[in-house]
């Protein structure tokens, strides 16, 4: 077993009595870039703030890099954060933020940042606010990671990119992955994207874990099944049924397996992709969601 | 930190220090010239005292119209300088970085949110203090024409833009507005709050509600007739708080309703309306119609009462209302403390 970066145990956060995040349990080992993924309002963002201590939870507990998170210097100076919004301060500069990151941290890589910007032909004196949507990305990346930190933490950050900019930015996250010693969890509605980048994937829905493994795993143990649906009740121990869709005479399921289960005789295996996985992850939750308000 | 805090407001630092020059260049000249005036004129009625203007040197000298709006608009101008600093500076302090996210930012450098809110908060108010300071002691100085002129310091305007409690001001309407910032996260909500909670509080609660009860005033009474009640305040710059008439209850008499008054008086008063071709008569405390209506009321057991805070008490009521100021000041901060700690991001 591989040292783990991120454990949470029955996580929770409660906004007056809405549970924006429950229950959540993960477990994230060191050097994986996790892939977050959910539905919109699933918790993602609020799991994240409370893995970087700017929110505190209202149940279970959480350990990030063998601490507790909190507002305090020895925890923040390993982790790295870009939160949605991707806030910077609109009237300074790029050597401004620089000189920022250069007195508030104690680890900090200058040359880097500083080459990094320089590499993507970002002007270092023209007021962050004038700068094009990545642009800004790129600068607020680059911030968190010449802190050197051992976690990144990214919340949502190409959602607001075009295809080309995303593309860069995903770049400069996968070679600053290569570089090593880099834990990171980055959270998207662009599945594709975090195919391409990630080894490893969580899916929150319905302010719940659904699914929490490096995906290697997660795609030998799901197959996608098509057989008659008569048998389709009778699947023997050891096989969850995650997602179904009938038509009168076949049923199509995606399961995941335990370990050492063999299937029925009459099923056909497929193998389904990984977006097909996520997506009857969270198709389940959506219907166990509506069975429970009705 | 300290670096961060300065780049990120010295822009406001620098306005209001361009401010405070110019500020200084009106103030200072004609502060020298008005006193140099004054001086002149004291040395020339002490020569020839039967100089018909020398009795009366507040009604003679500086009666141009620029002089008077100077006499305006400098205590005027730092009346308000509470107002606007926590308007410009409290308010957007903390709300500004709410509203546009870079509290997230600055919260995940390798700086706890305790150390970076004392640091930001140390600066802004250690700046409030010096600058209105600043401010206050050119009005201070300004003002010894106008206080030895008309001994009015004690009064509204005055008092507030004078010595320590304007300093005291500022600082609570900056920590007010911070705070208020640290409580709505938005940053032209707070502004508007901040703004409509200084002037209430600052220009219009304290210094008319709250200022006059800081001590028990002196009372004097008087019998009725023009100046009679002025005669018994010992002369010098008092804060007057009340002049009124009472009947022999000791009830207080509406001056507008002359229904009140006994028939007999009553009736002269109406006799005196006649004569002045229908123009009302007012009895008002320290100024009456007229010998015959006063002594009418003195008879009827009516008299003057007024109640006011002496000259000798400016001092203490400069400390009482700015440690009044600290005080509140005291509890803005540490509600600010407990607003950006306690509250997730």
């Amino acid at each position: 077993m591989s040292e783990i970066a991120i454990q949470t145990k029955a996580l929770g956060k409660r906004y007056g009595s809405f549970w924006a995040l429950e229950n959540c349990s993960i477990d994230v080992p060191v050097g994986s870039v996790s892939a977050l993924v959910g539905p919109n309002g699933a918790g993602k963002s609020t799991l994240l703030k409370l893995l970087v201590g700017l929110s505190s939870p209202s149940a279970g507990e959480s350990d990030v890099l063998g601490k507790v998170p909190a507002q305090r210097e020895e925890f923040l100076s390993d982790i790295g954060y870009l939160a949605q919004e991707i806030p910077l301060y609109g009237n300074l500069d790029a050597r401004d933020h620089i000189a920022m990151g250069q007195h508030l941290n104690k680890r900090w890589d200058e040359k880097f940042i500083i080459d990094r910007l320089q590499e993507l032909g970002i002007p270092l004196d023209r007021v962050v606010g004038k700068l094009s949507g990545g642009q800004r990305a790129q600068v607020a990346l680059a911030l968190a990671l010449a802190k050197k930190p051992k976690l990144l933490l990214l919340d949502e950050p190409v959602a607001a990119l075009d295809p080309l900019a995303r593309h860069d930015f995903l770049s400069s996250l996968a070679q600053a992955v290569a570089d090593g010693g880099l834990t990171v969890v980055m959270s998207s509605h662009l599945l594709a994207d975090l195919e391409r980048v990630s080894d490893h994937v969580i899916v929150l829905a319905a302010g719940q874990t659904q699914l929490c493994d490096d995906i290697e795993t997660v795609l030998k143990e799901h197959k996608l099944l098509v057989g008659p649906k008569e048998h389709a009740q009778n699947l023997g121990d050891g096989v969850d049924v995650i997602h179904e869709t009938h038509t009168p005479k076949q049923s199509t399921l995606l399961v995941r397996l335990g370990k050492g289960t063999k299937l029925p005789a009459h099923w056909q295996q497929h193998e389904p992709n990984i977006e097909e996985i996520i997506l009857a992850y969270m198709g389940q939750a959506k219907e166990m969601n509506i069975g429970g308000t009705r | 930190m300290n670096w961060f805090v300065w780049r990120q407001h010295r822009k406001q630092f620098l306005i209001l220090g361009l401010l405070l020059v110019a500020f200084a260049a009106l103030v200072i000249p004609t502060g020298l010239s008005f006193w140099h005036t004054y001086q002149q004129a004291l040395t020339a009625c002490a020569q020839n005292p039967a100089t018909p203007s020398c009795s009366d040197l507040p009604g003679n000298l500086f009666q141009s119209s620029l002089d008077q709006i100077l006499f305006r608009l400098v205590p005027v101008s730092v009346l308000i300088l509470p107002v606007i600093l926590g308007m410009f500076w409290g308010a957007p302090l903390l709300a500004k970085e709410y509203s546009e996210g870079t509290n997230s930012l600055i919260w995940t450098q390798s700086v706890s949110r305790r150390k970076w809110l004392t640091i930001k908060l140390a600066w802004i108010l250690v700046a409030t203090v010096v600058f209105a300071g600043a401010f206050a002691a050119l009005s201070t100085w300004w003002s010894n024409t106008p206080n030895a002129l008309y001994l009015d310091r004690f009064n509204g305007i005055h008092f507030g833009s004078q010595d320590i409690v304007p300093v005291a001001e500022s600082l609570f309407a900056v920590a007010l507005g911070i705070m208020v910032g640290a409580w709505f996260r938005k940053t032209m909500l707070a502004v508007g709050v901040a703004l409509g909670l200084s002037i209430a509080l600052v220009l219009v609660v304290v210094p008319n509600f709250v200022r006059p009860n800081y001590m028990t005033p002196n009372t004097v009474t008087s019998p009725m007739g023009p100046g009679a009640i002025d005669a018994k305040i010992p002369s010098g710059s008092n804060l007057l708080l009340t002049r009124n008439i009472v009947d022999k209850n000791g009830k207080t008499f509406d001056r507008f309703n002359s229904a009140n008054l006994p028939p007999q008086c009553q009736q002269l008063i109406e006799d005196q309306q006649v004569s002045n071709n229908g123009h009302s008569v007012q009895v008002m405390p320290g100024k009456i119609g007229t010998g015959s209506i006063d002594a009418c009321l003195n008879d009827a057991g009516y008299h003057q009462i007024a109640k006011y805070q002496p000259a000798s008490r400016y001092w203490d009521f400069q400390d009482i209302e700015a440690g009044l100021y600290l005080v509140l000041s005291a509890l803005a901060i540490t509600a600010t403390y407990g607003f950006v700690l306690k509250r997730d991001a």
